[in-house]
């Protein structure tokens, strides 16, 4: 080999050298660097893959509630058509921000497009082009993902919020039969078509208005959860229910107040009366894990399979004293309900003891509308049985007629309510749980005014009574 | 038979399925179905089948170049149809008529014998062009080298690349006539002052590692070659401070994040594709490489790095190293002196580009936009590029001329 090749062949090695270390450079760009420079804000790929058009959201029927759209550079915008009436079921899409509500829990399947539409497209355009598309099938030239039918009504959503205002607070209206969600309303609330702009005021205000309270808000539930120790004093042989109240009484050095001495009362009338006395003596006999076990058909300590991210509500763990049994069979102590569990708990009694698993989404369908996913009504837990429900029942229709809950009556329906007035460190909760027509129960309602500082009956009765006779109508309607 | 006809043994068969499924694929995302597609469909196929099974029949010399550039053509092509698919169907065009450049100029080359007498023709065709250049010359993102000619552009620069080897080429088999290394230098300081002053510093650039690697192979005066390169720094030192636009490429390469709207925005948008591309690619069609300015030409390889992961990147890496070996390995086979040097100098001129826009886009070396060769959309780029294909085809086979006896006397007045 002369000095000319061996010069060439250094040549080479210095070209490979370059090209190898091209190679490491971007095998090290990609390992090391790239994470950072893809979060880069200047970055206009949005972090999800869109090149699939997001799917729409409509209510139960086919109201257009969220959609999206494809700006000039391929970006795509959602479009929130009500803003912050949906602000806690859909929650938000952002590229900054990420997902909550349905946007979270359903990303998959909105931006989820079908292959075979895809080729499908692809195939009239075939047919188009050779000019033999004669049945003329319109051509979508773009993927879209699925959409989703929620159970919501939208108008009865709008009332809904409307009935609520400004109050802070949480309002759940279901049909307690098959467990649809027909509306859901929190306050405070977002707007999440603005979300970019209020991101700093609204992650950081007190008042929290990007938590769902219905879902995720745990509140003490004062004598609402009355419903539940009458369960468990019902399904429990030997419990003595006759009481002759004085207005206050000595639980295991605890005193437990009624606003007024109630005389003699047997369950029934404690209930419609929400007498203290009765149900604290009636706890200490049933015990602390007798209250658990009742406790846990309701859902407590349970995670609620949803659409939308919940909380458990909680039935505390810790060994009771008398005292803190007397409290807690009242609805007080160290009892935490998030508001859906509520309108569960009050379901399950209007559909005979059957507790039904809460549905948000009725369906999933495609972009051609073919229906890909339906949601079955499903016993989510048997509380007790239809006896004791039907007693209850009637007993919380006394509550309304002459007992606490007046403020809900409507004429010719007889309605079935619990009031509950819950201390805690604030002013008090306000509540109402009510379900309707009490015969044959089609609307089941939780309402929750959050430190409201009033009464159940006086505060939240008449809100559950305006929602009911809306949602009756619709339903007639 | 037909189990031949399926042969995966033969290379044009594999690119026939790669280029079949992802152009499908390519349809697929661009939802476009028609007569564009088709014609790229077709045209791609059969001129990759028609160039390859040509070549077999005509030239006894490297079979594989064609083939690693009708890859490389793939590549591009399927990547340009997707960002635009007239762009695409152009290309293909191009391709066809870079494939006949390719053949002719084989023929040309091949025909002629007295390519190393004409040293003086390359140097003043050379400079007419510069001339022409910077007479006519009309600005195109930022750089004066571009004519128009009654609507289509070209670069001269790409004909003066291959003038520039062979005017090396012939300087150096020359010398025994004529031997003067500064009259030498004086010529090519020339032509990269010449493409300084049209703002073409990646062309200049390249003229200079061309010439300092021939330089370095065939100079007796192996300090001459030190002070060049010593001069070579001091002048880019001095260029740096002198003008504002070598100032501000080596800013933009520095620092982009800190003028992200302004001259940071071409190579920070090449990283974002690079970067959300990972090792696998988004897939053809599911990227943004139309979010980067001239993404068809000089951020092709960025495109492809965004759909089809830094692996296909790091695949036509390769595809390029093996083309810069065959072309090396043509160099220390060839017999005939200027044809080896011709090689050499090709080969040089096609690796360095390659690394000069793929270390730019990359952000290995600051970005100075010329084209990657056979990947980038382009007429006179490609034309070209095929053209210097067509000649290393020539320089691979055995060629009898007078030179042969002369290798000896060559090689002794190296030692």
């Amino acid at each position: 080999m002369n000095k000319e090749q061996k010069r060439i062949i250094k040549v080479l090695f210095l070209l490979s050298i370059l090209f190898i270390s091209l190679i490491v450079y971007l095998t090290y760009f990609e390992l090391f660097r790239a994470e950072e420079v893809k979060n880069s804000s200047y970055n206009k790929r949005p972090a999800n893959d869109e090149y699939v058009l997001r799917g729409s959201i409509y209510d139960r029927n086919k109201t257009l509630l969220a959609y999206s759209t494809k700006s000039n550079d391929d970006a795509q915008v959602r479009n929130y058509e009500y803003n912050n009436l949906y602000s806690h079921i859909i929650g938000y899409y952002d590229n900054i921000y990420g997902q909550s509500g349905l946007e979270k829990s359903y990303n998959s399947a909105l931006s989820d497009s079908n292959v075979i539409d895809d080729v499908k497209n692809v195939f009239f355009q075939v047919l188009d082009n050779f000019k033999i598309n004669e049945e003329n099938i319109p051509l979508i030239k773009e993927s879209q993902g699925h959409s989703l039918v929620l159970t919501i009504d939208h108008a009865l959503q709008q009332y809904t919020k409307e009935q609520l205002g400004n109050r802070k607070g949480s309002i759940v209206v279901m049909n307690p039969k098959n467990g649809d969600i027909l509306s859901m309303v929190n306050y405070p609330d977002f707007n999440p078509n603005d979300l970019s702009n209020n991101w700093e005021k609204i992650s950081s205000d007190e008042e929290n208005p990007l938590i769902n309270r219905a879902t995720e808000g745990l509140y003490t539930p004062g004598s609402i959860y009355k419903i539940i120790t009458t369960t468990a004093a019902l399904e429990t042989e030997g419990i003595d229910t006759q009481f002759n109240c004085e207005g206050e009484i000595n639980i295991g050095g605890f005193i437990l107040k009624d606003q007024s001495a109630h005389g003699n009362v047997n369950l029934s009338e404690a209930l419609i009366k929400s007498c203290n006395v009765s149900f604290g003596q009636i706890g200490v006999q049933l015990g602390q894990d007798n209250l658990n076990n009742i406790s846990e058909k309701f859902m407590f300590n349970k995670k609620i399979p949803f659409d939308i991210n919940t909380k458990k509500s909680i039935f505390p763990k810790n060994k009771m004293d008398k005292a803190e049994i007397g409290s807690t069979s009242i609805g007080q102590g160290k009892l935490e309900v998030t508001p859906l569990n509520m309108a569960l708990m009050t379901s399950a009694i209007a559909n005979n003891g059957e507790m039904m698993t809460p549905n948000l989404v009725k369906s999933v369908i495609n972009s051609n509308g073919t229906i890909i996913e339906e949601s079955e009504p499903k016993v989510l837990s048997t509380v007790t049985t239809s006896e004791i429900a039907n007693n209850i029942t009637e007993m919380m229709v006394d509550v309304v007629n002459q007992g606490t809950g007046t403020q809900a009556k409507i004429n010719g329906i007889n309605v079935a309510g619990k009031t509950g007035t819950a201390q805690n460190s604030g002013k008090d909760h306000v509540w109402f749980v009510a379900f309707a027509p009490a015969e044959n129960p089609q609307i089941a309602i939780s309402v929750l005014l959050e430190n409201n500082g009033g009464s159940g009956g006086a505060n939240a009765a008449p809100i559950a009574r305006n929602i009911i006779i809306k949602a009756l109508n619709n339903i007639q309607q | 038979m037909a189990t031949r006809k399926v042969n995966f043994k033969r290379p044009q068969n594999f690119l026939f399925f790669l280029n079949l499924l992802s152009l499908s694929l390519v349809i697929l995302y661009n939802k476009s179905f028609d007569r564009l597609s088709v014609g790229v469909v077709v045209g791609l196929t059969l001129t990759i089948y028609i160039s390859n099974l040509l070549l077999l029949k005509i030239s006894s010399g490297d079979h594989y170049l064609l083939q690693i550039v009708s890859m490389m053509m793939s590549l591009g092509i399927i990547m340009i149809y997707r960002i635009n698919p007239e762009l695409g169907f152009t290309q293909v065009i191009w391709y066809v008529i870079g494939i006949m450049t390719f053949y002719l100029t084989y023929f040309i080359i091949k025909k002629i014998t007295f390519w190393p007498k004409c040293m003086k023709l390359y140097i003043g065709a050379s400079f007419l062009l510069f001339l022409l250049t910077l007479i006519f010359g009309s600005t195109i993102k930022g750089a004066t080298n571009w004519i128009q000619i009654r609507g289509h552009t070209f670069q001269p620069v790409e004909v003066i690349k291959i003038l520039f080897v062979f005017f090396l080429a012939s300087y150096y088999v020359n010398r025994n006539k004529f031997e003067n290394k500064y009259i030498l230098s004086i010529i090519v300081y020339l032509h990269i002052g010449f493409l300084f002053i049209q703002k073409d510093l990646g062309s200049a650039m390249l003229f200079y590692m061309v010439f300092i690697v021939i330089f370095y192979v065939y100079e007796n005066d192996r300090k001459f070659i030190l002070i060049n390169i010593i001069a070579a720094i001091l002048m880019a030192i001095l260029g740096y401070f002198a003008f504002g636009h070598v100032q501000i490429r080596v800013e933009a390469w520095l620092n982009p994040w800190s003028d992200i709207s302004g001259n940071g925005y071409q190579i920070t948008q090449s990283l974002f594709a690079i970067a959300e591309g990972g090792f696998l690619g988004k897939g053809i069609g599911n990227g943004y490489p139309s979010f980067i300015p001239e993404v068809q030409t000089d951020f092709i390889f960025s495109a492809i790095c965004e759909e089809l992961g830094i692996l296909t990147g790091i695949a036509v890496i390769m595809l390029f190293l093996i083309l810069i070996y065959r072309g090396i390995k043509i160099s220390l086979e060839q017999k005939n002196q200027f044809y080896r040097i011709v090689a050499l100098g090709i080969t040089l001129t096609l690796g360095f580009q390659t690394f000069i826009i793929l270390g730019g886009v990359t952000k290995l070396i600051p970005l100075t936009g010329i084209t990657l060769p056979f990947l980038s959309y382009g007429g006179s780029s490609l034309v070209m590029s095929f053209a210097a294909l067509g000649i290393l085809q020539v320089a691979s086979e055995y060629i009898y001329s007078e030179q042969e006896e002369n290798y000896e006397q060559g090689t002794k007045e190296d030692n």
